[in-house]
């Protein structure tokens, strides 16, 4: 029984005008399913590369040189765009790191979240669609979602925003959640909740979440496993209790 | 995404401006001889780009035309920034009523079609020639500047080494010239330089239609007054030549601008 | 609410007649200061026969004689109450030969604005999705030489090609004689300014869209909706599109009297009887009453092109909205 995401030997640059610029070096590791996998390592040291080339979100400019990618033993390096939209919104969903920058300031919250559901669920009727929708601002802890639907991005609160961008990522129920540095733009008190908020929907939904943070306390409190990176490598891979018994920080 | 070094076109814009202000170093005509025996001669060997109706040399007009029409590009250019810069920065800096004034007058000279008030301002200063037909383009053509100018200086108004200045009792005018200018003149250079262009099409345009710099006074744009006549007894040379070079100045003008426009473009496309 | 709203329009409208007000001020006195005949208008060449004495009368009955602002009163009370006056070089109220050409020019600047509007997005949206690539490489070169050339000299230049060497085409006028009802005959008038037209102007509008949609193409929003599964062309549909849109549509308020004004060189240089032909005229032989009426026309347009864009960002752009009354929604 293979690993419900399989990681080899990945090795990704950026090829720009200046040369080539390595992002990711040989990183190898799986994911099991169920568990919290928490990435951890300074700024730039490609965290987020290491997510985004998982889900093929890289910009041009960045390609993947070496390395393979499994999903439920299946391997998906080689998918083209168009196989890779299937598994985005589907297999795999996201939060990303500044909730403001990343949903749309012209559209309001409600539509978005509408938007995700549909890519999901197609045949979907628009009633249903905007219960869905309602249902899942709950499950992430909105209050008065038939209200708060219509206001736009710019009305909401950043942990409220952030809120909003979980239930679009759920919106695709995941097998696995990507969630790069989704506490970091918010304030301290705000990020307990929305930890406490990913902690919860594990319990519930049973899915499989890569936690990208370079907050050790973070990690401690949501992961069941840890990995280190460092200058584009990964250095060390261990269940959360090892790692944090014998872990030198530079 | 970086910008490739507009070349060829500082290469073909400096080829110009030096054929233009030298030219009287390897031309021994007169642009203003008149060769009456030769009217409207296609271009051949003697007349490399042939005569127009008058019989002048096109070839020697199109050099010491060219002075005319960079000259009056120029200064004008000079005149809007300088007006736009003032206007600009005071109107940014200035109390927020005394604002409200300078921008609602820049919007009314702004829904004046900028040619029909440029006639007018040429018009009070009689008959025209380089210098006046420059300053009533420059008058003309401020106001967009000026706009972009009052926006930076707003902005720089609150930063904090501006404070600091204004705390050491700073005037307004050593701060805009030590503290302000510096900074927004990398985003009107830009501008500036496309006023250099809007200004060549300015004279050109006018002179075409009789109302700029008289017939006599070459400039690329006087030479095409004659265009009309010349299209009736297909004399392309004389509708083409003039065109081709203010045609090929404005290009490589605009390619020096765009290089030199703040560029917003750094991050890939998330596409 | 509704108050509110009330109060914002009377504003508007107080705004826009004191900027209209302001306006024939200047043209008035700009105008009048020139130094320049007005009589050679109304007499023609006549006038070098006439007696000083002649002269004094002639402007007298013109109301040449008073002084400036006594002048613009007098122009005020009359274009309060409809009459604009007597053009000096038509002999007709001026209303009357405006009304005979403005047809022609709404004609070529309206067509002109409706192609421009829909291809500058077309073309915008098609070199923000190729950016970078040849297709976008070659149109980019292309539009910014065709947005150096001087309008008037792509004028001459396409008749040169279209009606003196391929003699396709008709090179000036709005009809051939006895060809008024022909639409086909109309049509073949309008081809080359209505192409200059556009040519002159689409390039800016299409550039300015390709620039902005590359802005909205950066932002992370885009990342979001690609998580969603949307492709590269939905997201640009329905996201950076749309977020686009606003402004595209208060640069193209704004735009409307633009191309309208740049319709006036081309209907010069094509002879075709509208507007902007007679805005030169009048500047031309001071034929004060017209220039007047164009003028403010014009202006009129342009004051409400920029109310319109301001309108257009305040009220559907929920971003300029939120910040500028936070609170007020909520």
């Amino acid at each position: 029984m293979p690993d419900l995401l399989e990681v080899e030997g990945l090795s990704v640059s950026f090829y720009r005008p200046e040369g080539e610029q390595q992002a990711l070096k040989n990183v190898s590791f799986s994911l099991h399913k169920g568990e919290i996998l928490a990435v951890m390592g300074k700024t730039g040291c490609g965290k987020s590369v290491l997510c985004k080339s998982i889900l093929k979100l890289l910009p041009d400019v960045a390609r993947i040189r070496t390395g393979r990618i499994f999903f439920h033993g299946r391997e998906i390096t080689g998918y083209s765009e168009k196989q890779m939209q299937k598994l985005r919104g589907n297999a795999f969903s996201m939060v990303f790191q500044n909730p403001m920058t990343a949903l749309n300031p012209c559209m309001t919250v409600g539509a978005q979240i509408a938007e995700a559901v549909r890519m999901r669920q197609p045949a979907l009727s628009r009633g249903k669609r905007q219960e869905k929708v309602e249902e899942l601002m709950e499950l992430v802890g909105f209050p008065h979602p038939g209200e708060r639907k219509g206001q736009y991005p710019g009305q909401l609160s950043g942990g409220m925003a952030q809120r909003c961008a979980i239930a679009i990522a759920l919106a695709a129920d995941p097998e696995i959640l990507f969630a790069d540095e989704p506490t970091t733009a918010l304030d301290v008190t705000v990020q307990a909740q929305i930890l406490e908020l990913f902690l919860e929907l594990r319990k519930k939904a049973e899915m499989t979440i890569v936690f990208v943070t370079h907050n050790p306390g973070v990690a401690a409190k949501v992961a069941d496993r840890v990995a280190l990176m460092r200058e584009g490598e990964l250095c060390r891979i261990a269940g959360v209790e090892e790692f944090f018994e014998e872990s030198v920080f530079d | 995404m970086k910008r490739k070094f507009p070349l060829f076109s500082l290469t073909v814009l400096l080829a110009i401006a030096a054929g233009c202000f030298g030219c009287g170093l390897f031309l021994s005509t007169d642009p203003a001889y008149m060769d009456l025996r030769n009217c409207n001669t296609a271009p051949n060997h003697s007349f490399f780009f042939g005569t127009d109706s008058l019989g002048r040399d096109i070839f020697t007009m199109i050099w010491y035309g060219g002075r005319a029409s960079l000259l009056i590009g120029f200064l004008a250019a000079f005149f809007s920034t300088l007006l736009a810069v003032l206007v600009g920065s005071v109107s940014g800096y200035a109390p927020a009523w005394m604002d409200g004034i300078l921008m609602r007058l820049t919007d009314l000279v702004f829904s004046v079609p900028g040619l029909l008030l440029t006639i007018f301002l040429q018009a009070t200063m009689g008959k025209a020639n380089v210098y006046s037909l420059s300053l009533a383009i420059g008058l003309t053509g401020w106001m967009s500047m000026a706009k972009v100018v009052r926006t930076e200086v707003l902005q720089l108004k609150s930063t904090e080494y501006v404070l600091a200045a204004k705390c050491l009792g700073g005037g307004f005018f050593h701060l805009l010239c030590r503290h302000l200018a510096p900074n927004f003149i990398p985003s009107i250079l830009f501008m500036a330089v496309m006023s250099v262009r809007n200004a060549m099409v300015a004279e050109a345009t006018l002179s075409f239609m009789g109302l700029g710099l008289p017939v006599e006074a070459v400039s690329w744009g006087s030479m095409l007054s004659q265009a009309e006549n010349a299209l009736l007894s297909r004399a392309w040379w004389i509708v083409l030549i003039p065109g081709i070079f203010l045609a090929g100045t404005i290009v490589a003008l605009t390619n020096l601008g765009n290089y030199m426009r703040k560029s917003i473009n750094k991050r890939h496309s998330n596409l | 609410m509704r108050n509110r709203y009330l109060i914002r329009i009377l504003y508007g409208v107080l705004r826009f007649a004191i900027s209209v007000l302001l306006l024939s001020v200047l043209v008035f006195t700009v105008s009048r200061a020139a130094p320049g005949d007005p009589l050679y208008a109304y007499y023609g060449e006549q006038v070098e026969k006439m007696s000083a004495q002649q002269q004094e009368r002639a402007r007298e009955k013109l109301g040449l004689g008073e002084p400036i602002p006594v002048q613009y009163m007098g122009w005020l009370r009359n274009a309060v109450h409809g009459d604009f006056g007597i053009s000096y070089k038509y002999k007709m109220d001026v209303r009357e030969v405006i009304a005979d050409r403005i047809g022609n020019t709404l004609l070529l600047g309206g067509l002109g604005f409706a192609v421009i509007f829909v291809l500058s997005l077309l073309l915008g949206l098609f070199c923000a999705w190729r950016e970078d690539k040849t297709a976008d490489r070659v149109i980019c070169a292309v539009g910014t030489l065709t947005s150096c050339i001087p309008e008037f000299w792509m004028s001459l230049f396409w008749i040169l090609v279209f009606s003196v060497w391929l003699d396709w085409l008709p090179s000036s006028g709005a009809y051939s004689v006895g060809g008024e009802n022909s639409l086909a005959d109309r049509a073949s008038h309008l081809i080359l300014p209505l192409a200059v037209v556009v040519a002159g102007h689409l390039w800016y509008y299409a550039f300015q869209v390709r620039n902005r949609l590359l802005e909205e193409v950066r932002a992370d929003y885009v990342l979001l909706a690609r998580m969603k599964g949307m492709s590269g062309k939905q997201v640009l549909y329905r996201h950076c599109l749309r977020n686009a849109l606003p402004s595209y549509l208060s640069m193209m308020a704004i735009a409307f009297p633009h191309i309208l004004g740049g319709t006036y060189v081309v209907e010069t240089v094509f002879s075709y009887p509208g507007v902007g032909t007679l805005a030169y005229e009048s500047a031309r032989y001071h034929d004060y009453n017209m220039l007047m009426l164009v003028s403010i026309l014009t202006g009129m347009l342009v004051i409400l092109g920029n109310m319109l864009a301001q309108g257009i960002n305040e009220y559907i752009d929920p971003r300029i909205g939120v910040s500028k009354g936070k609170g007020e929604r909520v």
